[in-house]
């Protein structure tokens, strides 16, 4: 019974809108702001962690999420949502690429495969859109390059050379559109991130409030193992004292 | 035993089929028709499972019509009349009770201007050939074809070879097939010629 | 008999020379012990730099043809790029497992250069996808045993195209004239990173 009555809740408006979509996009504009910076040696993706109270055991929740080994994702807006679409980018990545190819996807196919399961999400029955915007770096092994996109809750995608999205986004971008340059470095762009950041955040910035992740150079330590070939990971999380010493130097 | 044999010549295909439809030890008809006209300048020969050899013919001559019907009264060519059937039977091949058809398909490509004997089994083994046979009548005819075939050769010459394979036939079957058919896929469509 | 592997007959090998490689042919399509076709092509080019041959059940042949065009076709489109032989190679892999309790009935061999460095590829597959990689050569089809003999002698580590291309077609001649079920013609590919020389061999049509 339920599906036969399962009418898809995003429909068109007379003036040609699609309005459940335009909430959505409200949703992440009232979201966290978040941070995305691509540079020639990696990408940057970083957000504050907001906590409400000081009994809440902060160090748990992560916002910045490892999909693939070079591959990460972030987001602002509902974060219940962001959990839903990491589990299914993961699944993704293995189901439709690894177990076909033995490798993983490149930045661009993972983020399409993300991006068709948003889209999906408003033309579907009894379902509504998702409630995030998603920023989405990583490395692509077949031309050695990195890559930065935002995903939209419409399903719509776009590649950036740094880009912010959340509450104080418009500003931030403006930020980025003044410090952004051809011959950023990994260390400039975290540098960059953080001031972005700055402006958003209310209270003091301190290590255990952020949530960074960087994509960059392969991180052998991370592997578990020694003695092959194999590449580590280029994901990798930067710890809370880490980016206290990077804030020190600002 | 069903005789069904192919030469292509300069500008025809000639089919030749057997006219006996026979059933354990007896022949039940001397005018058996083997060939489905699937359009114009497309002729199916078949052999096989006596029930699934029409029934298989028929389903396919219907879709190829079905084709022109919906696309403006064209000819599917003989090339992809081919491999719809050759589509059609490796699907087959893998289900639970297969179609057992061998066949041949003649045809005349309008827009390029040439014959072609497209040769397909049963389980969708499909090849261009200049002449070619299914079953036994293979076994005795390819030899003959092989020595006498020439690139160059008119309706006349093929209908002449035709006979030479037949009379082989005639001699070497240990059953009476009541002669053939022959037709030929031309220009002008497709005619018996006896 | 009756062993969907050798109802067709036919050859297939590659060899990897140096910055080449050469993948071969026989043409020859039958029905057990009866030819009936000296120009059945088993060699298919995926694109500029990787070709696949398929020995076996000749339907199958034909059908993975198609499949495995297919699928590198939409790889293309979607990757904006042509497929490396690794990866092609694994696709194959896992197309053939996906049909592992009711497999094609053939032995495919992938021979390729990489993109970025031209680094030579061959391997061959058994009919469920088990992936059997190579240095020197790879060969398959109802002449295997012959192949084998033939390649352990004459082979010979970084060879140029030219003698690659005598080396390989030597190999598969020889070979085929041993085996009732394969010959009737060869076809002889060498790759190198900037083309593709296609040889047709007259053969003995016996």
């Amino acid at each position: 019974m339920a599906d036969r009555y399962s009418f898809s809740l995003t429909t068109f408006s007379p003036s040609g809108k699609l309005v459940q979509i335009e909430y959505a996009l409200n949703a992440v504009k009232q979201g966290v702001t978040t941070i995305g910076i691509k540079c020639d040696n990696g990408v940057v993706l970083a957000t504050e962690r907001k906590s409400n109270s000081t009994l809440i055991k902060n160090d748990t929740n992560t916002k910045v999420e490892y999909i693939t080994p070079n591959i990460g994702m972030t987001y602002s807006g509902m974060g219940p949502d962001f959990r839903v679409l990491v589990d299914k980018a993961r699944k993704l990545a293995q189901t439709n690429y690894k177990r076909i190819y033995n490798e993983y996807p490149p930045v661009k196919i993972m983020v399409q495969e993300i991006a068709k399961v948003m889209q999906e999400s408003t033309q579907s029955g009894g379902i509504r859109p998702f409630g995030v915007s998603l920023l989405v770096g990583g490395y692509d092994d077949h031309n050695e390059k990195f890559r930065l996109y935002q995903v939209d809750p419409s399903g719509s995608y776009f590649p950036w050379k740094a880009t912010a999205i959340g509450k104080t986004s418009n500003s931030a971008k403006t930020f980025l559109e003044k410090r952004w340059n051809e011959n950023l470095q990994l260390e400039d762009a975290i540098h960059v991130a953080l001031l972005a950041l700055k402006e958003s955040v209310d209270g003091e910035l301190i290590g255990e409030n952020l949530d960074i992740a960087v994509i960059s150079d392969p991180q052998d330590q991370l592997l578990g193992f020694k003695g092959t070939t194999i590449e580590g990971p280029r994901f990798r999380k930067l710890t809370a004292d880490e980016i206290n010493d990077t804030l020190d130097s600002l | 035993m069903d005789i069904i044999l192919g030469i292509r010549v300069s500008d025809a295909t000639l089919i030749a089929t057997s006219k006996a439809a026979t059933r354990s030890i007896s022949i039940l008809k001397d005018d058996d028709d083997k060939t489905r006209e699937l359009n114009k300048h497309n002729l199916i020969a078949f052999t096989g499972e006596s029930g699934d050899t029409t029934q298989f013919a028929e389903y396919v001559q219907a879709n190829i019509q079905l084709y022109s019907m919906r696309e403006n009264d064209i000819e599917l060519s003989p090339k992809a009349t081919a491999s719809f059937i050759r589509n059609q039977l490796a699907t087959s091949i893998r289900s639970r009770k297969p179609y057992q058809v061998n066949c041949l398909i003649g045809g005349y490509d309008t827009k390029t201007g040439k014959p072609s004997l497209n040769w397909i089994d049963y389980l969708g083994t499909q090849v261009e050939l200049p002449y070619g046979a299914h079953g036994y009548a293979a076994f005795y005819t390819t030899s003959l074809l092989d020595k006498h075939y020439r690139e160059k050769m008119s309706i006349d010459d093929g209908l002449k070879l035709m006979d030479m394979c037949i009379d082989e036939l005639n001699k070497r079957m240990p059953i009476d097939f009541k002669g053939v058919y022959i037709k030929v896929v031309d220009k002008d469509g497709i005619r018996l010629i006896k | 008999m009756s062993d969907p592997f050798s109802l067709n007959g036919g050859a297939a090998i590659a060899m990897i020379g140096k910055d080449c490689i050469a993948i071969a042919s026989d043409l020859r399509l039958g029905q057990q012990s009866l030819g009936v076709s000296n120009n059945f092509d088993k060699i298919v080019e995926i694109n500029s730099k990787n070709f696949l041959a398929l020995t076996g059940l000749a339907t199958d042949v034909l059908t993975l043809k198609e499949l495995i065009k297919f699928k590198t076709n939409l790889y293309k489109l979607r990757e904006e790029r042509d497929i490396e032989p690794s990866t092609l190679a694994n696709l194959i892999s896992s197309s053939l497992y996906e049909k592992r309790f009711g497999p094609w009935f053939i032995s495919p061999i992938v021979g390729g250069l990489s993109k970025k460095d031209n680094k030579p590829f061959i391997c061959g597959f058994d009919s469920i996808g088990c992936i059997d990689y190579s240095n020197d050569f790879i060969v398959s089809g109802t002449a295997t045993d012959q192949l084998y003999g033939m390649c352990e002698s004459l082979y010979e580590p970084n060879l140029n195209p030219e003698d690659l291309f005598e080396t390989i077609s030597q190999a598969l001649l020889n070979a085929v004239d041993r085996d009732a079920l394969s010959g009737w013609g060869a076809v002889v590919y060498i790759i190198t990173k900037d083309k593709i020389v296609k040889r047709v061999l007259k053969t003995r049509q016996d």
